[in-house]
């Protein structure tokens, strides 16, 4: 019998302190960067200034205008093949072994065009609600050199940004990780009587800014495929989605998909793990049905019993997942949709844009207008004032939960929910 | 026992004053029971008396700002121990005057119980405040004023208005920090549902109303046509403000006079796609050019003197729906018969 073929060993590196220094490397504990080094990784044509700042866990600083986030990972020298299709070729990837620097984020911040004001606290009561406010970040602030157009300006910051974050791991390539996580290469579709529940991640593909990359392609105009769930570890899903803040989906999280991580932690202990379904969420009904009822179809011949469905993205993303749930409900699957709630500031309105109508399994991730206070900090990255109040950035603020990065994780990163008043 | 002063609500049409002539009346009321108010003083029973009867057009109580504000003082003058609003039925700017009268009631201390059809859009702006179903529409009236005269009483007394007593409209949705991440109650919802519990569920679902597309217009040279968008479509600059996203405003511009709006004196705020296309030439958004057309040509009787305008972009459903019943009543108010609306 041929061996079957061997998974991905994620080696963990957890990073407690970080500096900048002399030279970029690690010693089991402290990520230093060399400044000019992690700069020259970031230098392109279409930005004329770049300035690197740490902002950590419990410091008075906020990131405001956050644009995407990636977690340090490589293969090895050069990468390895990490992100393929920006740092290593595009090729499938998601065996051997991964190298995560955990505890650190490489974070752009500043104005991108139909980008919305995203908001991270690293200290006081709202750091907790974003994957962010408990990472050291390394935040990247820049200026658009005056002839390069936006979208140059975007895929600059997304290579280097990807560039970077792999570089910065190799420091970690010599050093004993403190933990190596076996994740298995396949998941046999005959096997055991459990219930094989799988993974429909809805990817945001609406033009320049609003887009997410698989294997360095827009996946726009895509049909819905299956994904080997160890390729989301080695980063074959990148964000440029810079809208909905609350409601986005950055590389970290496709890196660390939380749905993903909760179907590997039942793997046959109460289910199996039955793949990951990736798909587009195009902007008009046709494609959108269109897709719903052909991502049901691959779920059926993935053998999937249930799915957990995720989006990306404000009210029209209800309706690619709402539609998912109503073809898979019709195919006998059972169908799981994550939904932010929408019933405004006091909680009366009706809280779902598009709900399904024959499937009713539905999660909250919380009240999108919920209303949130941000004491006032030290120190603010990524711009002076924060656009939605038009207000100084490192001000007390009273804003709408939508506008704090990733706490209505659509990926179901967040535990803030709704529930019905007594 | 000293008898309980009610104050009654209704519209102009209840109220005596007229129909759709007279929806923009504003606030006035007269002594004791009128209309419905007569039958509800009745079955309320002699612990009761309707003090006044306080009654606005459903253009104005439903589209001008201030107008729930008027209202409320006039109720309060009569130092009311209850208000009691409708039935309004089916009839969403008559709905919607009850439902924030309720709301704004309920804010300043009155007791107050509203009734409508439970798909009324009202039912959705009396942001917690009792509201009692009624039927459809008037014919209705008889069992739908029995069942408004014992909620009433019940709110009288204090006591809290259940659905068993016919209570419509949603609980409260109320934030709070679950011990498991969404991703983690998923699986285990997927499982749940998998082991035969069928109705598991976070979010219950919400009920939603068709819209049935009004009838034609008979005679498009005759009438006033209004542009309406949702395109976030603003003078250059955004003066007032309206927001990229999750708008809880909407804008009214003034277009008379103009044959065409020029590039660059409006701009779109939306968040939600690219502007580029939309900036470039504003009637992709607002076709007031093409409409001018028309009108000059006889085609359409005229062009309404403002266009209504708000960001369709992550906005709440029940924010979208109130902005629809603004937008019908300050259409009619000022006489357009027909719009356009588009969508981005």
């Amino acid at each position: 019998m041929p061996e079957p073929a061997a998974g991905l060993s994620r080696a963990i590196h957890r990073v407690r302190h970080v500096a900048f220094g002399e030279r970029t490397g690690y010693d089991g504990s402290t990520l230093t960067v060399d400044r000019d080094a992690a700069m020259a990784r970031l230098a392109s044509p279409a930005l004329e200034r770049i300035d690197l700042s740490w902002a950590s866990p419990g410091e008075p600083v906020r990131i405001v205008k956050i644009l995407d986030a990636v977690e340090p990972r490589t293969k090895g020298p050069g990468g390895g093949g990490i992100f393929p299709g920006f740092v290593g070729p595009a090729r499938p990837q998601g065996r051997g072994i991964t190298h995560v620097l955990q505890g650190v984020a490489v974070v752009a911040a500043g104005f991108l065009p139909r980008a919305q004001e995203a908001v991270v606290e690293m200290s006081g009561p709202v750091a907790e609600l974003s994957p962010l406010g408990a990472t050291h970040n390394l935040v990247v602030t820049f200026a658009k050199a005056p002839a390069s157009s936006w979208e140059e300006v975007d895929l600059a910051l997304r290579r280097g940004l990807l560039a970077l974050a792999a570089s910065l791991a190799e420091a970690a390539l010599e050093v004993d990780p403190d933990t190596v996580e076996e994740l298995p290469a396949q998941v046999p579709l005959a096997a055991g009587d459990l219930p094989r529940v799988g993974a429909v991640v809805n990817l945001q593909t609406q033009g320049a800014f609003k887009d997410v990359f698989v294997h360095g392609r827009s996946f726009a105009g895509s049909w819905p495929t299956l994904l080997d769930p160890n390729e989301l570890d080695d980063g074959a899903v990148v964000s440029g989605q810079f809208g909905h803040p609350a409601l986005k989906n950055p590389t970290f999280l496709h890196q660390n998909n939380p749905v993903v991580a909760a179907l590997r932690a039942r793997h046959d202990v109460d289910l199996r793990f039955a793949g990951v379904v990736i798909c587009p969420e195009p902007v008009d009904q046709d494609s959108k049905a269109a897709t719903a009822a052909v991502t049901a179809r691959l779920c059926a011949l993935a053998g999937f019993d249930a799915a957990v469905i995720t989006k990306e993205g404000g009210g029209n993303a209800d309706a690619d997942i709402a539609l998912k749930m109503d073809e898979l409900d019709d195919l006998g699957i059972v169908a799981v949709g994550l939904f932010a709630e929408m019933p405004g500031p006091d909680g009366t309105g009706p809280s779902i844009v598009v709900p399904p109508s024959r499937a009713t399994a539905m999660i909250s991730t919380g009240n999108y207008d919920e209303p949130l206070v941000l004491p006032a900090v030290e120190r603010a990255l990524g711009g002076d004032s924060v656009h939605l109040v038009d207000l100084p950035a490192t001000d007390e603020l009273t804003l709408p939960t939508a506008v704090i990065y990733c706490s209505l994780s659509p990926l179901g990163w967040s535990s803030l929910r709704c529930e019905d008043a007594a | 026992m000293s008898v309980t002063r009610v104050v009654h609500y209704v519209n102009q049409f209840f109220a005596g004053r007229g129909g759709e002539d007279a929806a923009g009346a504003g606030p006035d009321r007269v002594d004791g029971a009128v209309g419905p108010g007569r039958r509800l003083d009745q079955l309320l029973g002699d612990d009761f008396e309707v003090v006044a009867t306080v009654h606005c057009g459903d253009d104005d109580a439903s589209g001008r700002p201030e107008a729930i504000e008027e209202i409320l003082a006039l109720v309060q003058a009569e130092q009311p121990d209850l208000l009691v609003a409708g039935p309004a039925f089916t009839s969403g700017r008559y709905g919607l005057a009850c439902a924030r009268l309720a709301a704004a009631a309920t804010a300043a201390g009155v007791a107050v119980v509203a009734a409508m059809h439970p798909d009324n859009p009202g039912v959705d702006e009396a942001k917690g405040a009792p509201v009692v179903a009624s039927g459809a529409a008037a014919r209705e009236m008889g069992p739908s004023l029995d069942r408004l005269a014992a909620a009433a009483k019940i709110v009288a007394s204090g006591r809290a208005l259940t659905a068993d007593d016919g209570r419509v409209g949603r609980p409260r949705r109320v934030v709070s920090t679950a011990d498991k991440p969404a991703a983690v109650r998923a699986v285990d919802l997927a499982l749940a549902r998998l082991r035969g519990d069928g109705n598991a569920t976070e979010i219950p679902l919400p009920n939603f109303d068709q819209v049935t597309p009004a009838p034609p217009v008979d005679d498009l040279s005759s009438i006033t046509l209004a542009l309406v968008t949702e395109g976030g479509l603003v003078p250059e600059g955004n003066p007032d403000r309206l927001e990229s996203a999750r708008a809880t405003r909407w804008m009214r511009y003034p277009i008379d006079g103009a044959d065409a709006l020029v590039s660059g004196d409006y701009q779109s705020v939306h968040g939600g796609f690219s502007t580029v296309y939309a900036n470039a030439d504003p009637h992709r958004i607002v076709p007031l050019d093409i409409v001018r057309e028309l009108a000059d040509a006889g085609t359409i009787g005229g062009v309404h003197d403002t266009y209504l305008v708000t960001t369709g972009n992550g906005t709440s459903v029940g924010n979208a729906r109130r902005f629809g019943v603004e937008w019908a009543a300050d259409l009619r108010r000022s006489g357009a018969r027909a719009a356009i609306l588009t969508a981005t």
